[in-house]
């Protein structure tokens, strides 16, 4: 009964007070991909993320009806930062949906044009005013969008005095933006204009300074990486490094307890992870503290190779390769040992859900690739004269072509390239993306994609994986070789990847440029699929590591191999270019992408790109 | 042709290909699509009185189509000129277009030409042939496409002076698009203002970036009457792309700009 009373008695204050309108609702997962490009194309950052803001308080002079009902005390407001550009999650305001949608529109317009805001009143109005000066398009709209805003703030508003008279400021500076100068001082804050941008929000404790501590649980960020769902939290820094703080100042001996054994399910509370997330959405403020104890007390186990038992079935003795030694600028002969693997006990698989329909689009996509018919030129029979050889033997009795080699005849034939796909599944995949998603994921649905896009084509290709623990083990997982056929036992294969360990890089460029070359193929080509830099826990880093990879694809490349590189690695522009040369590689900043993105780049790159 | 080519400079690029028509040396041209490369060798052979002989290369182009070949008449079998040889003969500008396009083996029938010794060898015909002095080679190319299959050999770069183009700047592009399709320049600066918002997106959402000819397209149908909004998606967001969602975005971007 209570409950009753209570859902009703919400229904009604709640109802009374709030002018959204639910039948109009926006969401911005509807239009954020419209709304990314158009927010690049008006000159917004490329690495700028679009996502959720979550609501912030606002203490706005509330009528009676809204402080009964406790509503509008939170409002989500747009604002950006280096890292990302918060809109809000859903927009109702106005009774039209169009009007709604628009708004988000105008927002990205709006950050595009003033990335960081110094004065809230005159920057905004600045920039509405530049948008509108070189945007004639957008003045009917933005004309439509101030008058809806006027008409819910008099629905919402009812004041007086001071308010009053900066409420009459604000209004007439979203009409006509450029007018205001000054915003009059009143108590308390305004009600927050929807179609301006806000700064981010202010932290409590030294924002500005910089984290200094490498933090140890970064690896964890699969836990509590957050919650697409809730949009991102404000976060204040708290100084807990004085260590007196806490609840107990006394030693822990002179304390007295009595304990007793209850039995109480409490295996609810104990799961983790879970906890912090609820308790993270129930939060508005969530305080990061520069202790790293909590996350040093997961220990790492990666460094060590699995088990014999539990590994992939090693296949031979191992391969030595040579390395690239800058200093002594010459190559090291032997030093790496590269030892093929394959995962034998992996069953076979079909093709996963999610990936069916693209899967489908892509093959047919592919099929242009495949081998067609053309006319080969002075055979000795063949459905039509080839009338350029009869003329040639008639022209030129001494040259090659004799008078038996005048035919013409249709024929299918293949493309002469093989292609070898390279993937890096170092640790460094193991992180997230997404709540969901990790590098490794993405990687996998990429290797499956382009397996099923190329078996539609008919090219020849081949797919390998690598890590590597120093120079002694370099893994090199075949997970399909240029002989056997695209089959669920391959799929099963690529199915079961795991990350584990290091990149080195050149060891297997080297391996896949050897493999390659045994393609009796005119043009061959080495695909590398990566997330960073190479790098191994012994030397092999920063430029040592380099220039071994670099002297690796020199060496490809003087074999006849042409490499090219697609990474999702934000960085990579800087180290890249040395690499592979500014035309050999490709940076896929939006990582879910790649997938798609992979199979076009290769219609790109082998030529029959529409 | 008839009536003279306007053409406006970006930089330099006249008195380059000048000094390279006056030492009798090849030109290179690497641009974006409808940069303006083959007006520019339009211009050129207008303004150097030479007549020029346009060569669209494509995958199944032979040495013979360009050298030219035997062909049956009535009195027998006789020699025809290719494009190539013709220009060779009358002191003509020879412009291979896309020249990457072209199988690697074609191009190499230009390294004597493309060199000091000038000279064109016709097998078939057991000519030599020394280039006219007014003969000049100008080929083009554009080198976004990252093919890995497709490029120039380093021994046929090697012989060319080359020049870059890129899309012009917004000053430029707005003369251009205005003198090109005769509209008002608030038009044309709207549509070059369009033009560079799409520019951003390329290597993220476009494989390609709008050009400049895409600018003018849109421009003339305006002027002949079509409204802004339709002429722009129909000759700059359509061609450009096929995804649905990028489409949506261009023409939230069409409709911020008119």
């Amino acid at each position: 009964m209570e409950e009753l009373v209570g859902k009703i008695w919400h229904r009604l204050v709640w109802g009374q007070s709030q002018v959204e309108f639910d039948s109009a609702r926006v969401t911005l997962n509807d239009c954020i991909d419209q709304l990314a490009p158009y927010y690049r194309a008006l000159g917004g950052d490329t690495g700028i993320q679009i996502e959720a803001a979550t609501p912030r308080r606002f203490k706005i002079q509330r009528r009676f009806l809204q402080r009964l009902a406790g509503s509008h005390q939170y409002f989500s407001v747009s604002w950006q930062d280096q890292r990302s550009l918060r809109l809000p999650k859903s927009i109702a305001l106005f009774p039209d949906a169009e009007l709604n949608k628009y708004l988000y529109f105008w927002l990205a317009a709006l950050a595009a044009r003033r990335p960081t805001l110094n004065h809230w009143f005159g920057d905004n109005q600045q920039a509405c005013l530049q948008l509108l000066q070189d945007y004639p398009g957008l003045k009917k709209r933005y004309a439509s969008l101030a008058e809806a805003t006027l008409v819910v703030r008099d629905q919402t508003l009812e004041l007086e005095g001071d308010q009053l008279v900066r409420e009459q400021a604000i209004r007439r500076a979203i009409l006509s933006p450029g007018s205001e100068r000054q915003l009059p001082l009143a108590p308390g804050s305004a009600l927050p204009v929807p179609l301006w941008l806000y700064s981010q929000p202010i932290r409590l404790v030294c924002a500005a300074a910089e984290d200094h501590l490498v933090n140890a649980a970064s690896d964890r960020k699969t836990d509590t990486q957050d919650l697409s769902e809730a949009g991102r939290k404000e976060a204040t820094r708290i100084d807990d490094s004085r260590e007196t703080d806490g609840l107990m100042v006394f030693q822990l001996e002179s304390l007295f307890t009595w304990g007793e054994q209850v039995s109480l399910d409490r295996c609810q509370e104990e799961e983790m992870d879970d906890d912090l997330n609820t308790a993270a959405q129930d939060l508005d403020i969530i305080s990061v503290s520069r202790q790293r104890r909590a996350g040093a007390a997961k220990v790492k186990f990666d460094l060590d190779l699995p088990a014999a038992e539990n590994d992939d079935l090693p296949l031979g003795e191992g391969i030595r390769l040579p390395e690239w030694d800058y200093r002594k600028s010459k190559l090291v002969q032997d030093y790496c040992l590269l030892q093929p693997m394959l995962a034998d006990n992996t069953e076979p698989a079909p093709l996963p859900d999610h990936l069916r329909g693209i899967a489908r689009k892509l093959r047919h996509r592919f099929a242009i690739l495949r081998p067609e018919r053309q006319w080969l030129h002075r055979q000795a029979s063949g459905e039509e004269l080839d009338l350029a050889a009869y003329l040639d033997a008639l022209t030129d009795p001494g040259a090659a072509t004799d008078l038996n080699q005048t035919f013409k005849s249709r024929k299918a034939v293949a493309r002469d390239l093989s292609c070898l796909l390279l993937a890096d599944l170092s640790m460094s995949t193991d992180a997230a993306l997404t709540q969901e998603q990790r590098v490794i994921d993405v990687i996998r649905d990429t290797l499956l994609l382009f397996a099923e896009a190329l078996s539609g084509s008919g090219d020849q290709f081949a797919m390998y994986g690598f890590s590597s623990v120093k120079n002694k083990q370099v893994r090199y997982h075949l997970l399909k070789n240029f002989a056997e056929s695209y089959s669920d036992h391959t799929r099963g294969r690529l199915l079961s990847i795991k990350p584990g360990f290091y990149t080195r890089m050149g060891a297997a460029v080297r391996q896949s440029t050897a493999v390659l070359k045994l393609q009796k193929t005119q043009q061959r080509l080495l695909l590398i699929v990566s997330d960073g830099k190479p790098n191994d826990i012994d030397q092999y880093e920063g430029r040592y590591g380099i220039e071994d990879t670099r002297q690796a694809i020199f060496e490809a490349r003087a074999q006849g191999v042409q490499p090219f590189c697609v990474t999702v690695d934000d960085k990579a522009s800087d180290y890249l270019p040395y690499l592979f040369g500014s035309q050999g590689y490709e940076v896929v900043s939006d990582a879910q992408r790649l997938p798609e993105m992979l199979p076009k780049l290769y219609l790109n790159l082998t030529g029959v790109a529409g | 042709m008839g009536n003279s080519i306007n053409y406006i400079e970006q930089g330099g690029e006249v008195e380059i290909f000048k000094h390279a028509a006056a030492n009798f040396l090849p030109v290179l041209i690497k641009g974006p699509t409808g940069c303006g490369k083959t007006r520019f060798v339009e211009a050129m052979a207008q303004r150097l009185n030479r007549p020029v002989y346009t060569i669209a290369c494509h995958d199944d182009l032979t040495a013979a189509d360009l050298v030219g070949r035997h062909l049956i008449g009535a009195e027998g079998t006789y020699w025809q000129d290719g494009p190539l040889t013709r220009a060779v003969r009358e002191g003509a500008i020879c412009y291979l277009d896309e020249v990457v396009e072209a199988r690697k083996d074609t191009t190499v029938v230009l390294h004597p030409l493309a060199d000091h010794r000038r000279i064109l060898p016709l097998e078939r015909t057991g000519e030599l042939l020394q280039a006219h002095s007014d003969f000049m080679l100008v080929i083009s190319y554009n080198p976004g496409y990252q093919n890995m299959l497709k490029g120039l050999k380093p021994s046929t770069r090697q012989r060319f002076v080359a020049l870059s183009f890129d899309y012009p700047s917004k000053e430029l592009e707005t003369e251009i698009v205005c003198q090109e399709a005769g509209v008002e320049v608030e038009l044309a600066q709207q549509l070059v203002l369009l033009a560079q918002a799409l520019r951003r997106l390329k290597g993220h959402d476009l494989e390609e970036a709008a050009s400049t000819r895409l600018l003018i397209y849109a421009a003339m149908m305006i002027k002949s009457g079509l409204p802004a909004k339709d002429a722009c998606i129909s000759c700059i967001a359509e061609p450009l792309t096929d995804e649905a969602e990028t489409l949506g975005a261009i023409c939230q971007l069409i409709d911020a700009h008119f």
